[in-house]
């Protein structure tokens, strides 16, 4: 059953001529990768065409997916750096920053998820855009780490290795996002 | 936060520290009010990036799949044609290879090669000689026979 295959596997049956192999991998990644490029562009129609882009590449092109590589990495460098193509590409012609412009918020800054999460439904809406201010308020590189983390679930040490950086580096990045967060929200409650 | 816990918090908090860090940062935890207070900013940050998000449309699925099977199908007409293209080949090698082996055991016996074809021109030539000449002398009788009897003996040489 296509369900029981691990990511590589199920790339393999895609080369093979199993579409449906494509199709469980996507039902398997898609909240994930959706949710990452959501929160980075912080629209849906941006979200849609880059989730499209993405798999599409993995439609049109199975081997640029190594099978010795963890395929989420894979996939989440893909996204990221179509993430990135679309923001250099809107920079260029002069439209809206994704990470918004000095202590302007960008899209990446507004992304609202349509359903209250397990700590906005405990505290309230307010959490939820405090939460989101705070978020706003990290810098990109501590950003980019911060949101990679939690929508891949991909190690420090994995993360290190996709965005070309020593591991130590990742670490102070997601210390300082954590003293910044915490600095907000202590703030913003009081 | 002046601790020096920074970077073993967040190894903790996601679950990369092995289990003497773990225990070292639980116990730093424990009269660290600061260090607490980050964990608690990185939960409620995770919680909230963890809401639930509509997903992609169904049209932008639709879409994948689509271009998936399309893909699919242009691949495996590809491999057909390769196929294809070796059953020929293997056919037209059995084909010549039957033609070759059969060509040789069968060379001695055929018609062309054996002589008996030219033999049978022959005789064919011949009876229809002798009845030409028989039809042409019809009207003597004595010189006719007299010749075809001439013609019976160099047509049994012939033969």
């Amino acid at each position: 059953m296509p369900e029981e295959l691990n990511d590589a596997e199920l790339v393999a049956a895609y080369k093979a001529g199993d579409a449906g192999a494509l199709g469980t991998l996507m039902e398997r990644h898609k909240a994930a990768v959706y949710g990452y490029l959501l929160r980075l562009t912080g629209r849906t129609d941006a979200a849609e065409d880059l989730f499209q882009e993405v798999f599409l590449k993995l439609v049109k092109n199975p081997g640029a997916y190594n099978e010795r590589e963890k395929f989420k990495a894979w996939l989440f460098t893909v996204a990221r750096n179509a993430a990135m193509d679309l923001f250099r590409r809107e920079s260029s012609r002069g439209e809206v920053s994704l990470y918004g412009d000095g202590d302007k918020p960008g899209p990446a800054d507004f992304a609202a998820s349509a359903e209250p999460g397990p700590a906005e439904a405990f505290y309230g809406k307010a959490l939820g855009e405090r939460i989101d201010a705070a978020l706003a308020s990290l810098s990109e590189d501590q950003r980019e780490v911060f949101y990679l983390r939690h929508y891949s679930e991909l190690s420090f040490k994995e993360i290190a290795e996709m965005l070309k950086v020593p591991i130590g580096t990742v670490l102070a990045r997601m210390s300082r996002a954590a003293a910044q967060l915490r600095k907000k929200l202590e703030g913003e409650a009081q | 936060m002046n601790c020096e816990y920074g970077e073993k918090l967040i190894l903790y908090r996601y679950g990369e520290a092995g289990p003497r860090l773990a225990a070292e940062v639980e116990a730093h935890l424990a009269g660290c009010p600061a260090c607490r207070s980050e964990l608690a900013a990185l939960s409620a940050a995770g919680a909230r990036l963890s809401a639930a998000v509509p997903g992609p449309s169904d049209e932008t699925v639709f879409n994948i799949m689509r271009a998936a099977r399309a893909a699919v199908s242009a691949r495996s007409g590809f491999s057909f044609k390769w196929g294809e293209a070796l059953l020929s080949g293997a056919l037209a090698s059995a084909m010549a290879f039957v033609f070759a082996f059969s060509g040789t055991r069968a060379s001695a016996d055929l018609a062309w090669n054996s002589g008996l074809d030219s033999k049978l021109d022959s005789v064919e030539y011949s009876v229809y000689q002798a009845q030409s000449d028989l039809a042409s002398a019809t009207g003597d009788w004595e010189y006719g026979l007299s010749a075809l009897e001439d013609e019976s003996l160099d047509f049994s040489k012939s033969v």
